[in-house]
């Protein structure tokens, strides 16, 4: 066992520095937009540790602002997920018959949307109350709006599974009501699945919110952000590869951060040693 | 006849999905601000006559329902509308654009079967070994790394440093002379976005394939086979596949609608005329009827490949097919 736990154990390092940075940055480098005009395009240095960009920012300050909004955006996305995905999946799982159908029919419809034009939507026009949020709110809005079916999906396995489970089969034969069983014994034991859920959501966040942020859609510049600062290093391609190295190192690290969690969790879970 | 009338149901409510889905894509793209001759901006710019003649002529200020009928009716005709856009029939914008979609999305799923399957048999043979191990990071830390960045370090190692691959497009400045010499230019463009496509998958379908044989193999379904001396491997590979069709063909099943609808950010990086770049525009540009003829079909890939697999479910187990 002892060599498949270095490298987690390496990531997880990696990935509480990233949340670290994120904490810190508005006191340890309170201006992501400060221009250094000595220095555009500077490669990584003594003044600026991971280089500038085309503007003369640095690109450590702007990676530390970046990780706020991508683990602020995982996180909020991630509970949205849950807050929908989890009753919607533990009524189609527990009750089944019609429940379950229109639970699963609301999973296909929502599989059917374009995401695109929904986050668009989201994010462009929605009603007023939704355009004064911020940045961060509105892309966990857009992104946990479709976001949430395989939190559904999850939490009806589970539910369905410990359906059948002899303690909830106890319960019920000692005369507990439906509210009682659900909110005693199901929902306690449903808080795994939804740790579980919200990590893995919270990593198809970053991915999201990086990606609606390169094509232009997420963040609005100046606001630093992995995404638009991956896409900004497009136009350097070749002369300043520490524009693109930097982002994506921080994204990878953040996503293979949250998966890592989620797998913990996960095992976790199981109280029965499993065969991986 | 069970199965018959399930399979009939199925398909309406699969139908009533499209339209609540598309009714729903069709209010939010009006709902938008910028649709063509009707808002501020082109208010400030074009005559109030020129104006009032566009918007007729494009039936703008029918009420949602009304247009959304129309569009119904047209398309039960077989009339996907013309593109406001382009100008052209959204029938050949798809036409043009499906076969390239097609072909990035087929080439890079092949890839991700061929890889994973051969992983997740590996990592199944003997569950915990070094190779179902090293296979689990390898492909989890594959997951993270984000595809737009792939596609810039692709780029720039391939296409500007080494000049072995095009940077991007389908096809090359020349039209190159023959049908052969063509695909092969058509494949070389086709490489890069298929590996963007495919390496972020291999951790998912791996661990499916080898969930589903650990499955098919640790239970008394295998013993006759190993009884009679065949050897792990076998066991794993043939016996464990045989048994564990249904989740697998299951899984493809899942796969397929990325066939049409799987490619957006990487098309938009390479710029290839597919399907995803096609939407990306047509949502930007608010251009409705290509909007919802691309929902439509991605949606109806969507259905059936869930409704396939559903099916398939049930057919093979006889507690589903009869619905203890």
């Amino acid at each position: 066992m002892g060599s498949d736990r270095r490298g987690p154990r390496l990531a997880i390092l990696a990935f509480a520095g990233v949340i670290a940075t994120g904490l810190a940055a508005p006191w340890v480098a309170p201006e992501p937009n400060r221009v250094d005009l000595e220095r555009i395009l500077a490669p990584p240095s003594s003044d600026h540790w991971l280089g500038t960009d085309g503007l003369g920012r640095d690109v450590l300050v702007r990676l530390a602002h970046g990780a706020r909004v991508s683990l602020g955006v995982g996180v909020v996305t991630a509970l949205l997920s849950v807050l929908i995905g989890l009753p919607l999946g533990a009524i189609a799982g527990y009750r089944g018959g019609f429940w379950d159908g229109a639970v699963s029919r609301a999973i296909e419809a929502a599989l059917c949307f374009p995401a695109l034009l929904v986050a668009l939507a989201i994010l462009s026009a929605g009603p007023g109350w939704l355009v004064r949020l911020p940045d961060t709110l509105r892309i966990a809005a857009a992104l946990g709006f479709l976001g949430w079916t395989p939190a559904a999906r999850y939490v009806r396995a589970e539910f369905l599974r410990l359906k059948g489970d002899e303690a909830i089969q106890a319960a019920r034969a000692t005369g507990a009501s439906t509210f009682r069983v659900v909110t005693r014994h199901l929902l306690p034991r449903s808080l795994g699945p939804a740790l579980v859920t919200i990590a893995f959501g919270a990593s198809a966040a970053a991915l999201g919110e990086a990606a609606l942020s390169f094509v232009g859609l997420g963040i609005s510049p100046p606001t630093a952000s992995w995404g638009e600062m991956l896409f900004e290093a497009m136009r350097h391609m070749g002369t300043a590869w520490w524009l693109a190295l930097f982002p994506g190192l921080a994204l990878f690290v953040t996503v293979y951060g949250w998966n890592g969690l989620a797998e913990a969790f996960r095992r976790a879970l199981e109280p029965r040693p499993s065969p991986s | 006849m069970r199965a018959m009338s399930a399979a009939a149901r199925r398909l309406l409510t699969s139908a009533v999905t499209l339209v609540l889905v598309t009714l729903v894509v069709f209010a939010v793209l009006v709902a938008l601000p910028g649709e063509g001759p009707g808002d501020e901006e082109s208010a400030r710019r074009l005559p109030e006559n020129y104006r009032a003649a566009l918007r007729a002529q494009y039936h703008l200020d029918d009420p949602v329902l009304v247009r959304y009928g129309r569009w119904i009716g047209d398309l039960a005709r077989g009339d996907l509308g013309a593109s406001l856009r382009e100008r052209r029939p959204v029938r050949a914008l798809l036409r043009e654009r499906l076969p390239v979609s097609l072909a990035l999305n087929a080439t890079a799923l092949a890839a991700v079967l061929l890889i994973a399957t051969p992983l997740g048999i590996a990592a199944a043979w003997k569950p915990g070994s070094g190779w179902d191990r090293v296979g689990h990071a390898t492909t989890n830390a594959l997951y993270a790394v984000p595809v737009f960045w792939v596609a810039l370090l692709l780029q720039w190692i391939f296409a500007v440093r080494l000049r072995w691959l095009p940077l991007f497009g389908i096809e090359g400045d020349q039209a190159a002379q023959g049908a052969i010499a063509r695909a092969a230019d058509v494949a070389r463009h086709l490489v890069m976005p298929a590996a963007c496509l495919t390496y972020g998958s291999l951790a998912y379908v791996s661990r499916f394939v080898r969930a589903a044989l650990v499955e098919a193999t640790s239970g008394d379904g295998g013993r006759p086979a190993r009884a009679r001396g065949a050897s792990a491997l076998r066991y794993v590979a043939v016996h464990g596949i045989r048994q564990a069709a249904v989740p697998l063909l299951t899984l493809t099943g899942f796969l397929l609608p990325r066939l049409v609808g799987g490619s957006l950010l990487v098309e938009e990086i390479f710029n290839v005329p597919g399907l995803g770049s096609l939407l990306f525009d047509s949502v930007l540009g608010r251009d409705v009827p290509v909007v919802l003829a691309l929902t439509l079909l991605t949606g109806a890939a969507t259905l059936a490949a869930i409704t396939a697999a559903d099916l398939l479910a049930a057919w093979a187990d006889p507690r589903v097919r009869h619905g203890v």
